[in-house]
């Protein structure tokens, strides 16, 4: 019987597209939230003068975490247009006969965005680096150092 | 003998209840809408007009000697702690079956996004540049 069929199936629901978007938006919002608190306290470290807060803001400017700022700017670009996309199929009352479409403008104003980002961030990374360095920093030093000599 | 249900997916709406879940619901959808804005605009600003490379304790002094940069940042703040705490909610929610553990989950997440709110708010009123 089809009936039986379908609850031996079990409990596992296995959606396509807008599943892994459904994970996508739970796992970048709970990193998110991470990211927020340890943002709150690194910020509030200003009240303790400049010294503590530059010391630790220093910990942020080596590559490593210039890579994971690439990252935050992906999970916070992409939590935002599928956060629209979800808004969008909520409340156009044609959202979802046209979710294919709009799961593909999505991506598309993602990426409009986010590789000119990823750029810039990366170039500058670099440019920076190097100007701020005593010379003979090379780029391979800018990578590799955990935290740069300077401020 | 096997019964039949023919009623999948037509739960009946619980009659009589609070509207607290469609409000939380509408609330993700408005400051989600604010936060494309605030957060996004926050992102460029910091990580792309400017470079954190060079954000140092002058930047910020200087940043916050406008109150529209604190009044925006506080904004971003709350508004991104009670959005984040409400997505947290039904996270735990839907991934923690036992009863008991899950409300010491949703204490200790509320718990911490009230110290976090009130750390960040301090920090944006009461700072004043020391150089």
């Amino acid at each position: 019987m089809a009936y039986q069929k379908i609850v031996s199936t079990g409990s596992v629901y296995k959606g396509k597209t807008g599943m892994w978007l459904y994970v996508f938006h739970r796992v970048t919002g709970v990193g998110l939230f991470g990211y927020l608190l340890l943002h709150i306290i690194s910020t509030a470290l200003i009240l303790l003068g400049p010294e503590i807060y530059e010391g630790a803001e220093a910990v942020y400017k080596n590559f490593y975490f210039r890579v994971a700022e690439i990252g935050l700017m992906a999970a916070v670009l992409g939590h935002a247009i599928n956060g629209l996309r979800i808004i969008t199929v909520d409340l156009w009352s044609k959202g979802s006969d046209f979710q294919k479409q709009l799961n593909f403008v999505s991506l598309f104003i993602f990426l409009v965005i986010f590789i000119p980002t990823t750029y810039k961030m990366t170039t500058s990374y670099f440019d920076l680096c190097l100007e701020k360095s005593s010379s003979g920093t090379t780029v391979v030093d800018c990578i590799i150092r955990p935290i740069p000599d300077w401020k | 003998m096997q019964t039949t249900r023919t009623d999948w997916g037509r739960r009946q709406p619980p009659i009589g209840g609070s509207s607290f879940e469609l409000q939380a619901w509408f609330f993700m959808r408005v400051s989600g809408l604010v936060l494309v804005f605030l957060a996004v605009w926050h992102m460029f600003i910091m990580h792309v007009f400017n470079d954190t490379l060079n954000l140092d304790y002058e930047f910020v002094a200087a940043r916050w000697e406008t109150p529209y940069w604190r009044a925006f940042d506080w904004l971003l703040l709350a508004l991104s702690l009670l959005h984040g705490t409400n997505g947290l909610r039904v996270v735990i929610h839907d991934n923690i079956a036992d009863k008991t553990i899950k409300k010491l989950a949703h204490s200790a997440l509320y718990g911490t996004s009230l110290i976090f709110f009130i750390i960040g708010t301090y920090a944006i009123v009461a700072f004043v540049r020391q150089v």
